[in-house]
This record gives C-alpha cells, structure tokens and sequence, in this order.
C-alpha cells in the first residue's frame, strides 16, 4: 500500500474525475463555467498531494526529537 | 460566423445597431428598452448643450417634482412619520404612461400648495398661540404682584403723611371711589407688562436703570415652562416683568426701550376684575387657537401619512422618467422630425428580444409605422460585457478591480475562480481556521435574503464575497489536510510511516530519532504526524514548501501563458503565436520547468539506496548560469551537456522574441503597400450621426445601405486613414522590446514571487503554533478548580484570538497576497486589459446606483 506507485493511481483516478466532471458538468450557459473549474479544482488538489507524498518518499532526513514523554516513546 | 451561445469564458459578441422609431412612442420604446437593460446608446447630440437638447423642458418639470416629493419627504421628517420603503424584490413598477406622470406632477403641485399653506396655517396660529400664552403668563404673573403690592398702598401711604407733605391731597379728598383711590393711578404711577428672554434680563435692567436714572421700580418672575419659537422650532426660557414709573413720558419710554430690547409688552388691567375678565377671554382664545392648531396638525398629519404609502413608488417613477428623457436626449431627429434615431451597443445573441421588444411597443401603440432596428458594421471598438451571475459576480469583481478585458480576450475571472481561493488556501492550510470560515460563509449563504439588507459597510463587503470566501474555506480545509494542521497540532488519521527508534538505556530528554517503518510504506495522505513537534520539523517542512511553491507557481504561470495561446488563434493572429508565445515559453520552460523537473526527480530517487549524495538544486541552478558545464554535485548521467543545451536553447529564444514580430509585421505591411492595398470592398459609410467623436471621424460602416436611410447623411470614404497606415516601424520594435526584457525578466522574478506561497503558510502555522503554546497549551497542565477556571479562561481567549488574528486578519493578508499573484503574476502572462466596460441604459442598475433613491429602498 501507498508506495511510488500511488502517484500513478492518483493521476488515474484524477484523470477519470476530470473526464466525468468534463462529460457530466450541466449543460447552458455556464457549461464552460463548471468544466473549467472542476477540472482546475482537481488537478490543484491532486499536484498539492503529489508534492505532499513525493517530498516525503525517499525522506533525506528523519524525525528527530528530544522533549519525547515515557509514554509516547513506543507508540 | 453565426453567432455563438456566449459564455463566461469570452465577453459577449456586441453588436452597433441603429433603432428608428417613430416620434409618438419613443418615450415608451426607451422604457421597454430600460427595463431590459441590454443597450447602451450612444450620444448623437455631443455638439448640443445639454439646455438645447429636445427633451430639456421635459426634463425641468420632472426636476421640479422631485423636488417637491423630496419636500414631502423633509415635511413627513419633520413630522415624525416613517416612509413606506419600497421593495423592488417584492413590489414591482409598471411602467407610468403620460397622462399618469401628468397625473403624479399636477397631483404633488397641488399638494404641495396645501402643504405648505397648511404650515403656513400651521404657523402663524403657532405664533398666536405663543403670544397668548406669554400673556396669560404676563397676566398671572403681573396679577400677583398687583395683589402683593395692594396690601402695601397704605404703608406708601402713610409713609408719605407722615412727612406731612399733602401731594396727594386731592386724591385724598377723593374719597368717593374707593377703588380709585386704592388703586396705583391714584397715586400717579403707571407701568408697563411684558415678557422678555431670560438672557436678556440683565442687560434690560441695567439700560432702564441708566436711561430713568433708578426712576423705577421693576419686578420681575420667571415663567418655569420654555416657550417655543414656532419660526425655528428653538425653546427659549422667559421672564415676566412689570415695571412702575412715574409719568407718562417715563412709561413710553420705557415701552420703547422694551421693544427695542426683544420684549413683548401686553396690556393689562390694574383693576382686578377687568383683569380676571382678561384672564377669562385669554385662556379662551387660548383654547380656540389650541383646537384649531390641533385639527391643521391632524389634517397635515393624515395628508402626509397619505403621501407616505406611496412617495417611495413616485420617486422611483420620477426617476425612471428622468432616465428616459435623458436617454432621449442622446438621440438624433430625422429631418422632418417625425422619426428618432438612436444607436448604441447591444449583445448581439440579445438582438431578437430586443426587436420583439420593439415590436410589441409599437403593436400596443396601435401604430401602423413600424420601428426598425437595424445592425450596422463598424470598426470601433465594442465595449467588453462579461455576464455574471450571483457565483461569479464576486469573482468577476476581483478581475475588473484590475482593469477591463479587452473585447472577446479570455475573461481573466475563469480561471480565477479556481485558482485564486486555492492559492490562498496554500498559505492558510489550517483544519481548524479552515472549518470556521467555511461556517460562517455557509450562514452566510443560507441567510442570503436578509442579510441583504444590511446596510453596514464593512459587513456589506464581506457579504459581497462570501462565495469567495466559501471556495477559499473548501480549498484551505483540503490544505489543512494535507498540511495536517488543525490549530497547529496534528491528527493522526493513519499509520504514521516512521517510529521512534529508542536506544539502550533511554532516559526522558533524551533525542531520538525515528526509522522508517517500512520501505514499502509512505504516509498516504498528507503530511506524516510524526514530524509534529519534533526538533527538525521546520527543516523539513521548509524544504517542502518552498518547492512545493516553485512548483504550484510554475503550474500556475504555464497554464496562464496556454491563454495567451488561445488569444492568439481566436484574433487570429499567428505572428503572436510563433513571435510570443512559443519563444517566450520555450524560454521559460529551458529554465523554470527544467528546475520543476529537478524537483521532482530528485524526489523520486532513493539517494541513500544508491549509495550517492543529493545535490543541492539551488546550487545546480546558480551553476548553470555561472558555469555552464560544470557540475557541484551530479543529479544524473549527461546532465552538464543537458544544462548548456537547454541554457543555449533559451537564449536562443531572445533573439525571436525581439525581432520576429516586428520584422513580420514591417514585411506584411510592405507588402501590402506594394500591392496598393487599400482594404478591398470597404468603402463605407460614416453615420453622419456622431460627429463628436474624439478620435477620429470614422466610425466607419460596412457599405450594406439600409433601405430607409432617408434622413441619416450618408459619406462615402476610403477606410485610408486605419490602423494599417498608423504602422510605424519603431514604435512596434519599442514595444518589443520592452515586452522582452519585461518577460525575461518576469520569468525569474515571478517564479521568485511565488515563495510568498511558503513565507506564509510558515508564518500561518508558526503563529498559531504561538497562540496555542501562550493561552491553551499550558493551561491544559492545571488541576483542579483553579485549573478549571484557567483553562476557560484562556479556552475563550484563545478562541478569540484565533476568530481575530488568524482568520481575519491572517485570512486577509493572504487574499491580498493571493490577488496579488493573480493580478501581476497571472494575467500579465496573457491579458491585455485594453476593454471598456459594457454599461447598459438600465433601470435595474440606475435604481441601485442612485444616491439619491436609497433613502427610499427598502
């Protein structure tokens, strides 16, 4: 679970929303107004998480803490 | 072309059209047309003064009622009755016909004669009212002391036998009427009774003392109720006086002085029944004036309470019919004046509404000349109409705040709607702060008809916005995930992909560091919880924001550069194409997406598995530029080759950028003028209509000749003095060259700008970090009921200070920084922002916009 290749399933699912929000967004005047902005709202959203898990991948430094209680250690 | 559905992704198609219509119905055409609101007409009559125009008398009457609506209106303040507000929402105006406003102005001139003979009335009985009761005062007042001073005669009296000088001997003989001899004029002394202003008393006394040389004796009382000044409404406290002297002389001329003074003197008998028969027919009068004043007060009352119900209706309908003679102002006469000719700018996917409009006037109207609207070509500039509705209208706001889109140019609000709120979620990521917001745009939303009325300004504008301010509270609750933030701590939602990795023999306040779990595990969603409160938390989450920045910045700008693509093709003009667009971006591309793609390779490669060391991007940035071939720390096989490649590539694009685009259109222009081009088939008429303008005389027209052009002057005329002639060579390669520098220099300094993405979403989660550990965090340690108390306390200031400093006033600071890069770093990758706005003859809008009716809109 949750390994490089989530970024892939990520970009599938992403791809999938944006193409359901392109076919499905209402029709009229504001069609335009709906595909433009779902579509925008998911691919954020998406790169935002992306970057989040990327960074945090192949760690260069790691946790490091001194004010740690008792109990917590081996939480 | 046939028109197409118009969307909010360009301003609406517009069309110049030219109305006919017949002389009768103009008045009822441009109140149909106000009503719709769809049509912006043009001045035709700017070489006119505006006391020429054709419809001024018109315009005068409708001044002159307003102004006596606007008296009612000051009269029904005056008087303490509340207008009847009218509601636009609930109440709706049908349109007045002639006779009706004929009607309305005859009617408010005739009650406007009645009301202000009624005041008239009103208060002159006002003033007789007063003067009566100063002299019942004066009666009561002078009456006391003329009782007083009876039972003091005979001690005068005596005093003056005993000095056995008989002055007033004969009086004493006189003993044949008692009252005589008892009364004052017996004794040779008159006096004078009056009312004067406290104030004035003093003064008063001293002038009597020194023109009668002390030759008086004077009394005086004050009156214990204000008595009121019915010419200014002003309470004024008074003094009753009586003053005695001797001789006539003496008493006119203390009557003068009196006068002189402010004083009212009234008459008043000494004899005590005369006086009692005074009193008597004064408190008469009194009561007579009373009931009179009482039924003018009723009488005004109920016609102003009348007028209340409906003067905010009259004011609107006045208003209205001012509008449309003004508009009618703008329009031009036909020789024989029988036909008024209008133009101006309207959608032109709304044209057939208009036209049924127009028909539908002249139907009812019964008239057999039918009204012509007529669409004419035109080469000037059609105004930019961006149709919004309640969602965007906020959005769309933000956008014209920086300027109007030029005509048919990507609206600039489209993608703002997505990526202005998310970007400033970026640098408000909090659950916590996240989750009120969006509360409070949610009551917002949901109680949208009454809080409509809220008249305070600044809670006005937050209303105004609050769609915004919802997106921005959906998006900041997303990054508030992601960034694993609710009030600066933590939520552990999954697994955390590290664990603590305790050494032998650990003791509290010890460091430790954590190991990963698993190589196969990452923390799925957002950032790991155990980062949170540890020593190197700012180490990392520094390092991620800052190219989670460049990164969203990179997006950001690409995307926004794609629209000046789509300007291109859509103006069909290819040059900006291949002279802008694809350099520019080729540029942009070789430097900022070579560093994105950087980013993210080296997050995707497991340094430490291969036994390598990770080179610092910032360092092989700085390198690429200073020594182009040289490597601090390598990132991957071939990269130095790559970096001169991609470097030489970009600098090979100034060159493009600088002269393509002016060389072309210098070529193209030659060209043409070496075929004696001169716009093929354009000839075109000038609508004899403006000669006002500006610019230049051409509002040149497409030659399609209308049929019934009878009236309009028609001028044949080359379309020789256009653009294509304006071609000056220098100015273009000016113009080019300012673009270049700008844009190449842009390019580093906006990506640089985007770091404002990290500094605050830092300075966001540090400052809530700090108001946590200084009010709540420690109280938490209490015990016990002080403990208790403590943490109340602090639970509601820290509650506080988070609603004030860090959603108010953090959120506020971050949609400035997020306009910002909307504003500068977005749009001027590709909006021109050379338009003028749409602005529509519109009751709607003259209704909202007018100072003057808002006192009557409910």
């Amino acid at each position: 679970m949750a390994n490089g290749y989530s970024i892939f399933v990520g970009l599938i699912i992403i791809a999938a929303m944006c193409g359901a929000a392109w076919f499905f967004a209402p029709k009229g005047e504001n069609q335009v107004l709906w595909r433009s902005s779902l579509i925008l709202t998911f691919i954020s959203c998406y790169l935002m998480w992306a970057i989040t898990f990327l960074a945090q991948l192949h760690p260069l430094i790691e946790p490091r803490r001194s004010g740690l209680r008792k109990e917590f250690v081996h939480h | 072309m046939g028109p197409t559905r118009d969307t909010p992704f360009r301003s609406a198609d517009m069309s110049m059209v030219q109305l006919y219509i017949s002389n009768e119905i103009g008045r009822e055409v441009v109140n149909a047309l106000g009503e719709l609101g769809l049509v912006q007409f043009r001045d035709l009559n700017g070489d006119i003064s505006a006391f020429q125009r054709a419809f001024t008398q018109d315009i005068r009457r409708l001044d002159n009622v307003e102004r006596q609506l606007r008296y009612f209106h000051a009269q029904m303040e005056k008087a303490g009755i509340s207008l009847r507000k009218l509601d636009l929402d609930v109440d709706t105006l049908a349109a007045p016909t002639t006779t009706e406003i004929d009607e309305l102005a005859e009617r408010s001139q005739s009650l406007e004669q009645r009301i202000s003979s009624l005041n008239e009335s009103y208060e002159t009985l006002k003033k007789r009212e007063v003067e009566l009761t100063e002299w019942r005062w004066v009666l009561r007042e002078a009456g006391g002391f003329f009782d007083r001073a009876h039972g003091n005669v005979e001690e005068i009296r005596a005093s003056t036998d005993n000095d056995d000088a008989p002055l007033l001997q004969d009086v004493e003989h006189n003993h044949s009427a008692p009252e005589v001899e008892r009364s004052f004029s017996g004794m040779n002394i008159g006096f004078v009774a009056g009312v004067i202003a406290r104030d004035r008393v003093a003064a008063f006394e001293r002038i009597l003392w020194r023109t009668l040389r002390g030759n008086l004796y004077m009394n005086q009382a004050e009156i214990p109720e204000p008595l009121i000044d019915p010419s200014n409404n002003e309470a004024i406290q008074k003094n009753v006086f009586v003053i005695f002297a001797h001789g006539k002389e003496i008493l006119a001329k203390i009557r003068k002085i009196s006068e002189s003074m402010g004083a009212e003197v009234y008459n008043v008998d000494e004899n005590s029944d005369l006086r009692r028969d005074q009193v008597h027919e004064v408190n008469n009068r009194l009561n007579d004036v009373q009931n009179v004043l009482r039924n003018t007060q009723q009488t005004l009352d109920a016609e102003l309470n009348q007028i209340s119900r409906s003067l905010a209706a009259w004011m609107v309908l006045v208003g209205k019919e001012k509008a449309v003679y003004n508009t009618l102002n703008l329009f031009s006469y036909d020789r024989a004046r029988r036909t008024l000719i209008a133009e101006g700018w309207c959608p032109t996917n709304d044209l057939p509404l208009i036209r049924s409009t127009l028909q539908d006037v002249t139907n009812r109207a019964g008239l057999s000349v039918p009204s012509i609207i007529n669409e004419i070509r035109t080469n000037k500039k059609p105004p930019t109409y961006l149709k919004t509705n309640k969602f965007t209208e906020a959005f769309q706001t933000i956008v014209n705040a920086y300027g109007t889109a030029s005509y048919q140019e990507v609206n600039p609000a489209i993608p703002v709607i997505v990526t202005f709120p998310f970007l400033f979620a970026v640098m408000f990521g909090d659950f916590g702060h996240a989750v009120i917001m969006f509360t409070a745009a949610c009551a917002m939303i949901y109680w949208e008809k009454p809080l409509k009325k809220v008249t305070f300004e600044l809670f006005a504008m937050v209303y105004y916005g609050r769609y915004i301010a919802l997106v921005m509270a959906t998006f900041s609750i997303y990054t508030g995930l992601i960034y694993n933030d609710v009030f600066s701590k933590s939520m552990t939602l999954f697994s955390s992909q590290w664990r603590w990795k305790v050494p032998e023999g650990w003791a509290p306040g010890q460091a430790v560091t954590a190991e990963l779990v698993s190589d196969d595990y990452r923390y799925p969603f957002g950032l790991d919880w155990r980062w949170h409160g540890t020593d190197n938390d700012l180490l990392f989450s520094n390092s991620y924001k800052m190219k989670m920045s460049i990164i969203l910045g990179w997006v950001h700008m690409t995307y926004s550069l794609c629209f000046s693509y789509i300007n291109a093709r859509h103006f069909k003009k290819p040059i900006d194409i291949w002279g802008n667009f694809v350099p520019g971006m080729i540029f942009f591309q070789s430097i900022f997406g070579y560093l994105v793609v950087c980013i993210i390779y080296k997050w995707s490669v497991d340094w430490f598995a291969r036994g390598l060391q990770p080179p610092g991007l910032l360092n092989m940035l700085i390198y690429m530029f200073l020594q182009p071939g040289t490597l601090d720390i390598r990132l991957y096989r071939g990269q130095e080759y790559v970096q001169v490649g991609l470097l030489l590539l970009a600098f090979a694009q100034v060159p493009i950028l600088l002269f393509l685009k002016p060389f072309y259109l210098r070529w193209e222009h030659n060209k043409a003028r070496a075929r004696g081009y001169r716009g093929i088939g354009e000839r075109s008429r000038v609508s004899a209509l403006d000669e006002d303008d500006e610019n230049d005389n051409s509002h040149a027209i497409d030659g399609r000749r209308s049929s019934d052009d009878e009236g309009v002057a028609m001028i044949t005329q080359d379309l020789g003095d256009e653009e294509h002639e304006e071609f000056e060579f220098g100015e273009v390669m000016i113009h080019q060259v300012i673009h270049t520098i700008e844009f190449c220099l842009n390019c580093v300094s906006h990506t640089a700008s985007y770091l404002r993405l990290w500094a605050l979403s830092l300075a966001h989660q540090q400052l809530s970090a700090v108001l946590w550990s200084m009010t709540l965090g420690p109280a938490l340690k209490g015990s016990g009921i002080g403990g208790a108390i403590y943490i109340v306390v602090t639970f509601y200031m820290f509650f506080c200070l988070s609603c004030i400093i860090l959603i108010v006033m953090e959120g506020v600071s971050a949609m400035l920084h997020s306009l910002r890069l909307a504003w500068v770093e977005s749009f001027s990758k590709f909006a021109e922002f050379g338009g003028w706005p749409f602005a529509p003859f519109s009751f709607k809008t003259m209704i909202e916009e007018s100072e003057e009716l808002k006192d009557y809109m409910g």
